[in-house]
C-alpha cells in the first residue's frame, strides 16, 4: 500500500473518532481521548424587543468571543464522557458600556449508546440518551446583558438523539429539556418584566432545544447543514427601550452549515468550521456564528475491530 | 458484559440524583416579608401631629377638615358632626344592625382568596402600598424609544397606554410619585385618627360577638375605616401618576376595603366614609400636584440649548447627552431655580431660598488640573473594574426598569418601620418624611445639576467605559448621593441605633458611581454631603411635629 493511499484509509477508518458532542450520533471508542480548541465568534448588530427586531445605538454590535475547550473520553464504545470550559469575551461596538470577559460555565456530559440496529448492509440506526450538568466556573454577573457571560445558573439537561446512516449520508435529531437553577443578581429587588420582586433571587424558566442536521461523509470531509431551535419555557419579553433580562423568554431559530475536515499528514487530527446564522428569534441578537477547531484524538486504548 | 451493567447502575444512580436536584422547587423567598402588624402604640394623638408649614404645602389640617364637613365645588361632605355623632354610635340601630349581619354571612363563607387578601392586608396597608408603588415605578421606569428620524416621543398623560407609555418614571417622577403618595396618606390617616376618635364607634367584632375577628385587633375605633382612608387616598394620588395602571389600582384598593370588613375590623359604613374621606384628602393633593410645575420641567430645545450656551460664556465645556441618538436631557427645570429660567418644582420641607441657599459651589472647571486628575481617577476604576465593585456598582445602579434611588431608599427603611410595629399613622408619617425629604433631594439635585451643567467623565475622555448606563443629565452633582445622604440623614434620626449603617449604606451608594464609571469623586461626595443637609430640615421637622 502506498503512503498516501495508507493515510487516506487511515483518516476514514478514524472519521467517527472525532464525535465530541451531545447532539451528534457519534461515539468515541473506549480509551479514546477526542480533545481541542474550538474558537467561536458571534455579532448581531439588530435583535428582538420582545418580537420588534430593531438595533440599538446605544450598543451597536455586541460582538461575543469565546476559546471553548472541548473533550470527549470514550469509557466504553456505549458510554462517553463529554466536557467543555468556555472563556469568554463580550463588548459593544458603540455606547459606554464595558465589555465583560472570563470564565463562563463548565459543563460535564455523559452520552449512553441506548440502541445501534443494523439495517441491511450499510444502514444503521442508532438511539443515544445524554445528561448534560453545567455549573459556573466564575462569579459572573448574570445582571448587565447583553454583556452578560451568561444566565449565572446550574443547568441539567436531559438529552436524546436518534441518528440514522445510509451509507456515506447521515441523518440526526436531538432534543433536549434543560432544568436551570435560579440565579442571584446584586440587588435587592427587580422588575423581570412581568412582576416585581422583592429579592434579589430570580426564577429561571427551563429551556426546551432540538437540533436536526443532514450530511455526509466523504474521505476526509464530513459536511452538514443543521438547524437550531431553542424555547425558554417562560420568562417576560424586554421591555421598551430597556435592557435584556436574565429570565427573559429567550427563544431563536438558527440554520447553519459545519465541515469537518480529517487532516491527511497527520493522524488523528481533525479541524472543523461552522457558521449559524439566527433567522427568527425573541429577546436575542440575531447573531451571526462562525467556529473553527482542531481536535485531536489520543488513543490510550489499543483500538478494537468494531 | 459486566462492565456495561455496571455503567448502566452508575447512569441510574445518575438519573436518580438528577432527578432528586430537580424535584427541588423554584419558589422565591421574598426577603421584605410583611408578617401580621401589632402595632406597640395606637397614637390616639395622632390628629395632633402638625402638618408641614411652608408656603407650598398647600395642604393644612383646617383644609382637610373643610374639605371633609363642607361640600366643596363637586366633593360632597363626608361627615356632619353636629348631628352624626349620636346615630354613628347608636349601634342597635336596624341599619348597623343588618351590616353586622351581612359580614357574619360573609364570614361564614370565606374563600381561600378572601383569606388570602386578608393576610396580606395585615402586613399594613401602609407599608403594602408602598410595596405596590416601588413595583409600579419600576415598571413604568422606561425612556421613550427613539423614532426612525431620531427624535424621541414625549409620553403623554393623556393618552398614557402609547408608546412611550405615560408615565417615564425616571427619578425625579418617581421621587415626587413617593412623595405625593406617602404625604396624602400621612394626612388622610391624622384625619381619620381625628374622625375616629371623634365619632368613636369601635370595630364590628367588638360590637357583636358574632363577628370573627380576623386580623390583629387594635383599640382603634372603625368609623371612618381607616383602611377605606387609606385605599381611596392612594388610589386617587395613583391614578393620577400612573393612570396606565388603573385596573390594579383599583383591584387593590377594592381589595384592601373588602379585606377589612371580611376580617370584621369595619362596617360597610365605616368603609364608605372611610373612602370619601381618603378621596376628599387626595382631592387636595392632586390640585397641589397640578399646579406644582412639574409640567414645566421639560423644557423646550431653545431652553436647553440656552443651558449649553451658559456653560460655555462660564469658560466650561457643556454637557451633552451620550446617547445616540442624542436624547434632549432628563427633565432639566424639575430643579432649576434661576431668575428668568426657571422656577422648578414646588418643594416639600424645603423653601425655594433654602434650595438656592444651599446649592453646592461650582463643581472643578473641566479646564482644571484637578478635573484632569478626577478623571484619571475614574479611568483607574474602570480599568480596574473588579467584581467586588460591580457588585457594588450594581446594587445601586438603580436605572431604567427599577424603582430608582427613591425606591431604595423605601426599600432599605421598610424593614426598620415594619420591624419598629408601628400604628399605621406612624408608618405614613415615617414614609411621608422620608419621601418629601428625597423629593427636595432630587429638586436640589437637579437645580445644581442643571445650574452647572458640567460633563459626565466618559464626555471628557471617551475611554472610559462604564458598569452601568450613564443617566442623560449632567454629572455634577450626584443624584444617587444626594438623595442617599439625605435618606440617610433622615433614618438616623427615626432608628438612631442604626445610624451607622444608613451612613455606610449612602456612601456605599455615593461610591458605587465613582466606581461604574459615571460620576467624578466631587460628584459623590459633594452630592453626599449636600443630601445630608437637605435630611436635616426632615429631622428638624419630625423633632418638632409633636409625634415623637
Amino acid at each position: 500500500m502506498n503512503k498516501p493511499l495508507l493515510i487516506f484509509f487511515m483518516a476514514v477508518v478514524s472519521s467517527a473518532a472525532f464525535a465530541q458532542t451531545l447532539t451528534d450520533g457519534l461515539m468515541m471508542k473506549k480509551g479514546n481521548l477526542c480533545t481541542g480548541f474550538m474558537y467561536t465568534h458571534d455579532q448581531w448588530k439588530n435583535y428582538w424587543e420582545g418580537t420588534l427586531e430593531r438595533d440599538n445605538g446605544n450598543i451597536g454590535k455586541i460582538t461575543t468571543q469565546s476559546l471553548v475547550w472541548a473533550g470527549n473520553y470514550g469509557i466504553t464504545d456505549k458510554l462517553n464522557v463529554i466536557a467543555m470550559v468556555p472563556y469568554m469575551k463580550i463588548n459593544a461596538s458603540q455606547g459606554t458600556l464595558h465589555h465583560m470577559e472570563g470564565l463562563q460555565d463548565l459543563s460535564v456530559g455523559v452520552k449512553y449508546y441506548v440502541l445501534r440496529k443494523e439495517i441491511g448492509e450499510d444502514n444503521v440506526f442508532g438511539v443515544f440518551a445524554a445528561i448534560n450538568f453545567s455549573t459556573p466556573l466564575s462569579d459572573y454577573s448574570p445582571d448587565f446583558y447583553p454583556l452578560s457571560l451568561g444566565t449565572h445558573t446550574t443547568n441539567i439537561a436531559y438529552r436524546a438523539t436518534v441518528h440514522y446512516k445510509y451509507g456515506n449520508w447521515f441523518a440526526n435529531a436531538s432534543a433536549a429539556y434543560t432544568w436551570r437553577s435560579n440565579t442571584t443578581l446584586d440587588r435587592p429587588a427587580y422588575d423581570d418584566g412581568q412582576d416585581f420582586y422583592e429579592t434579589d433571587e430570580v426564577k429561571m424558566p427551563n429551556v426546551f432545544d432540538a437540533f436536526v442536521s443532514l450530511g455526509f461523509h466523504n474521505g476526509p470531509v464530513q459536511v452538514q447543514a443543521q438547524l437550531t431551535q431553542m424555547n425558554t419555557l417562560g420568562g417576560g419579553d424586554i421591555l421598551r427601550q430597556s435592557m435584556p433580562f436574565v429570565s427573559n423568554k429567550m427563544n431563536f431559530t438558527k440554520v447553519g452549515a459545519l465541515v469537518m475536515y480529517y487532516v491527511p499528514m497527520v493522524k488523528n487530527l481533525a479541524v472543523r468550521g461552522s457558521v449559524d446564522f439566527t433567522v427568527a428569534g425573541r429577546n436575542v441578537g440575531k447573531s451571526t456564528t462562525l467556529l473553527a477547531g482542531v481536535l485531536y484524538t489520543f488513543q490510550f486504548a489499543k483500538s478494537q475491530p468494531e | 458484559m459486566k462492565s456495561i451493567k455496571y455503567y448502566g447502575t452508575s447512569i441510574l444512580t445518575a438519573l436518580f440524583l438528577v432527578v432528586t436536584v430537580i424535584s427541588c422547587d423554584k419558589d422565591l423567598t421574598l426577603t421584605e416579608q410583611l408578617g401580621t402588624l401589632e402595632p406597640t402604640s395606637i397614637d390616639e394623638d395622632a390628629e395632633t401631629w402638625a402638618s408641614v408649614n411652608i408656603d407650598t404645602y398647600d395642604v393644612t389640617q383646617a383644609k382637610i377638615y373643610t374639605a371633609a364637613e363642607t361640600a366643596v365645588g363637586p366633593m360632597p361632605k363626608v361627615f356632619d358632626p353636629a348631628t352624626d355623632i349620636a346615630s354613628v354610635q347608636n349601634v342597635g340601630s336596624a341599619s348597623y344592625q343588618s351590616e353586622l349581619a351581612s359580614i357574619k354571612d360573609m364570614q361564614s363563607k370565606l374563600t381561600g382568596e378572601q383569606k388570602k387578601a386578608i393576610e396580606y392586608w395585615s402586613g399594613g396597608g401602609v407599608l403594602r402600598w408602598n410595596q405596590i408603588l416601588r413595583g409600579l415605578v419600576a415598571r413604568y421606569n422606561l425612556p421613550p424609544a427613539p423614532k426612525a428620524d431620531g427624535s424621541y416621543p414625549a409620553p403623554d398623560a393623556e393618552n398614557p397606554f402609547a408608546d412611550p407609555n405615560f408615565p417615564f418614571a425616571n427619578p425625579p417622577y418617581a421621587a415626587r410619585a413617593y412623595a405625593y403618595v406617602t404625604a396624602a396618606q400621612y394626612e388622610a390617616l391624622k384625619a381619620a385618627w381625628h374622625y375616629m376618635y371623634l365619632y368613636d364607634r369601635q370595630s364590628p367584632y367588638k360590637n357583636d360577638s358574632g363577628v370573627k375577628s380576623l386580623m390583629p385587633e387594635t383599640d382603634l375605633p372603625s368609623y371612618p375605616s381607616y383602611d377605606a382612608v387609606m385605599s381611596g387616598v392612594t388610589a386617587e394620588i395613583l391614578k393620577l401618576l400612573f393612570p396606565a395602571a388603573l385596573e390594579e389600582i383599583t383591584r387593590k384598593a377594592a381589595e384592601q376595603r373588602n379585606a377589612a370588613i371580611w376580617s370584621g375590623r369595619a362596617s360597610t359604613s365605616d368603609v364608605a366614609k372611610g373612602l370619601a374621606l381618603g378621596k376628599s384628602v387626595a382631592a387636595l393633593f392632586t390640585t397641589r400636584a397640578r399646579g406644582d410645575r412639574m409640567g414645566n420641567s421639560g423644557g423646550s430645545k431653545p431652553q436647553w440649548q440656552a443651558l449649553a450656551d451658559t456653560a460655555v460664556s462660564n469658560g466650561e465645556i457643556p454637557w451633552i447627552s451620550l446617547e445616540a441618538p442624542k436624547r434632549p436631557p432628563m427633565l432639566p427645570f424639575f430643579g432649576l431655580r434661576k431668575t428668568g429660567v426657571s422656577t422648578g418644582c414646588k418643594t416639600w420641607l424645603m423653601t425655594d431660598n433654602d434650595i438656592v441657599n444651599n446649592r453646592p459651589g461650582p463643581p472643578p472647571s473641566t479646564a482644571s488640573e484637578q478635573m484632569v486628575e478626577e478623571t484619571k481617577e475614574v479611568k483607574y476604576y474602570t480599568d480596574n473594574l473588579t467584581r467586588e465593585r460591580l457588585a457594588i456598582v450594581h446594587k445601586w445602579a438603580d436605572g431604567v426598569n427599577t424603582y430608582t434611588p427613591p425606591g431604595h431608599w423605601n426599600d432599605i427603611a421598610a424593614e426598620y418601620i415594619r420591624d419598629s410595629n408601628f400604628s399605621e399613622v406612624r408608618t405614613a408619617r415615617a414614609f411621608a418624611l422620608l419621601n418629601m425629604t428625597l423629593h427636595d433631594a432630587g429638586v436640589a439635585c437637579w437645580d445644581t445639576k442643571f445650574f452647572y451643567f458640567n460633563p459626565r467623565p466618559s464626555q471628557l475622555n471617551h475611554a472610559i467605559k462604564t458598569g452601568t448606563g450613564i443617566p442623560n443629565f449632567p454629572a455634577y452633582t450626584s443624584g444617587h448621593s444626594t438623595f442617599s445622604g439625605a435618606a440617610a440623614e433622615f433614618l438616623s434620626y427615626l432608628f438612631p441605633e442604626h445610624s451607622e449603617y444608613f451612613n455606610n449604606q449612602a456612601l456605599e451608594a455615593a461610591m458605587s458611581r465613582l466606581y461604574g464609571g459615571i460620576h467624578y469623586r466631587s460628584d459623590s461626595e459633594v452630592g453626599l454631603a449636600h443630601g445630608k443637609v437637605i435630611g436635616g430640615y426632615a429631622v428638624a421637622f419630625a423633632s418638632t411635629d409633636g409625634a415623637d
